[in-house]
Parts: C-alpha cells; sequence; structure tokens
C-alpha cells in the first residue's frame, strides 16, 4: 500500500498527460486567425488554473493552520505554495511566447498580466519568507498570514479580464454571451485542465511527504538532543 | 515563424516541470539518507535509542527504599 498508490497516482498522471498532447497536437482543430501558436493556450491556460487552485489551497490550510496550529496543515500550505510557483511559472514563462506571435509585443501592463504577476511573487515571497526566518514556529505563523492576505489576489486576477479592458484575450470559458470555444478545442482543454490538475496532486502529495520524514527527521535529532548521558 | 515558439513554450513547460521534479527527488533521497543515518546510529552502533527508552521508564518508577 505503502508504495503502490503513488505508483498508480504516478502512472495515471503520466497516460493522462499523454492523452492530452496526443489531443493538443492531433484531436483538437487549428485556429483560423492565429494559427498553430495557438496550442499554448492548452498548457497556458491550465498553468494558470492550478496557480488558482494552488494559492486557494494555501489560503484554506493557512486559515486551518492559523485556527488549530496543525502542522499537517502547515505542510500542506507549504507544498501547495511551492508547487503553486511552479505552475505559476509555466503560466509567466507561456504567456509572454504566446503574446510575442499574437500581438506583437511580450508584455504589457494590463490589468490582467500584472495581477498575475503579483501572484507569481506572492508566491515568491511565501516560499522565502518560509526559508529566511529562522524559527519554524514563526516563519509558518507569518507565512500564514501572507497566504491569507495574498488570496484577495485571486478573485481579482480571475475578474480582470471581465472587469477591466485589457490586452490580454476576453475569456473564451466562463466568459457569457459571445465566448465559446469549438467543441473539439473544448474538450482539448478541459482534458488539459485535467491532466494539470492530476500533475499538480501527485506533485503536492510527494512535496507533502517530504515534509512529513523531514519533521520525522527533526523529531529523532530533538530525542537525540535530549537524551540523558549514559555516564 | 510562429512555430518556434510553440516549440519553445512546450519546451520550458517540461524543462520547468523536469527540473522541478529532479529538485523533489535530490531531495527526498536526501533525507531518506539522513532518517536511515541517524535512525541506525540510534538503534544500532551503541543502542542508545533503547537505553534512552529504558532511562526514562526507570526513572519514572518510585525511588527504591533500602
Amino acid at each position: 500500500m505503502g508504495k503502490t498508490l503513488p505508483t498508480v497516482h504516478l502512472l495515471v498522471t503520466l497516460a493522462w498527460m499523454i492523452l492530452a498532447f496526443w489531443m493538443i497536437f492531433l484531436y483538437a482543430p487549428q485556429e483560423l486567425t492565429m494559427g498553430e501558436v495557438q496550442r499554448i493556450f492548452y498548457i497556458h491556460a491550465p498553468s494558470g488554473w492550478v496557480a488558482g487552485t494552488a494559492y486557494c489551497m494555501v489560503f484554506l490550510c493557512s486559515v486551518v493552520y492559523l485556527w488549530n496550529r496543525s502542522p499537517l496543515a502547515d505542510d500542506l500550505a507549504h507544498a501547495a505554495g511551492e508547487v503553486g510557483f511552479v505552475f505559476c511559472s509555466c503560466l509567466i514563462v507561456t504567456g509572454p511566447l504566446w503574446a510575442k506571435p499574437a500581438w506583437g509585443i511580450w508584455w504589457t501592463w494590463d490589468a490582467r498580466l500584472t495581477l498575475t504577476f503579483v501572484l507569481w511573487m506572492l508566491f515568491v515571497s511565501y516560499l522565502m519568507l518560509r526559508s529566511y526566518v529562522s524559527s519554524p514556529g514563526r516563519a509558518a505563523t507569518l507565512a500564514a498570514v501572507v497566504g491569507i492576505i495574498g488570496f484577495v489576489d485571486v478573485p481579482l486576477d480571475y475578474m480582470a479580464i471581465r472587469w477591466w479592458r485589457t490586452q490580454h484575450p476576453q475569456p473564451v470559458i466562463a466568459g457569457g454571451e459571445g465566448s465559446g470555444l469549438d467543441p473539439r478545442m473544448f474538450l482539448t482543454f478541459m482534458v488539459c485542465v485535467g491532466a494539470f490538475h492530476c500533475l499538480f496532486s501527485y506533485l503536492l502529495l510527494q512535496r507533502f511527504r517530504l515534509a512529513g520524514a523531514r519533521r520525522e527527521l527533526s523529531a529523532l535529532r530533538r530525542a537525540l538532543a535530549i537524551r540523558p548521558s549514559e555516564d | 515563424m510562429p512555430n518556434i515558439y510553440l516549440f519553445l513554450a512546450f519546451s520550458a513547460l517540461w524543462v520547468i516541470f523536469f527540473l522541478y521534479a529532479w529538485s523533489l527527488s535530490r531531495r527526498q533521497a536526501r533525507l531518506r539518507k539522513e532518517l536511515e543515518e541517524l535512525k541506525s546510529s540510534l538503534e544500532g552502533g551503541r543502542g542508545v535509542w533503547k537505553s534512552d527508552v529504558r532511562t526514562v521508564e526507570e526513572n519514572s518508577q518510585p525511588p527504591r527504599t533500602t
């Protein structure tokens, strides 16, 4: 049971990713105006969804940690922060690589892009705070506060393209009248969202197990440090 | 040549994922090794862990009267 479940989880993730990539290149139709480069959409937008999910987890686990000081909630928040940073980095890197051929510029400081950059900076500051504060209890408390305050950015980032005029395109999913995707594009997109979330959950659990092992090691070290003298 | 951007975006995605997976597995291996070393030094070599448990138990006994 100990190693079977992570192995099954990994195999499911790999199979789902292979299916997603097959659909991106061989199933989804080519977009008329942007052409092949539009296929970046299938990795760019799911990375953003996962980054949002990760920050929601950071927020919820931070609330739980401040409520009952549960070390498991703290470990989960830390793991979600780290894996979320990875997906947010994918979002930040793939965005300009799509923007350049589509808009002719790498970056612009519109509301959506700025708030996404703020989200990435929040992940960075959350992880830096955890690294640089020497006392583990104090680091966990401060990180939880940052995790809660920074959550304001997530709904703002999501709504930015609905509330304000931006260089970033208007939403094609849940965007109201006039928006939408070709059914095959939509199916491909949803498979990609599922695959990315599956990968996220796998990496999250691995990172969470790492935190558990680190905690076990600290407990053993403490036991060794307080053992009575043999003399 | 927009396909170069497509290639770069997918390559960047995989590079980021593989770098993170590699860093995670390296940290896991290092931690596992440290844990094993510590456990074996506590249990095996000097029997410190077991003797500590005995010491704690002995300490919790009421003092013997002669």
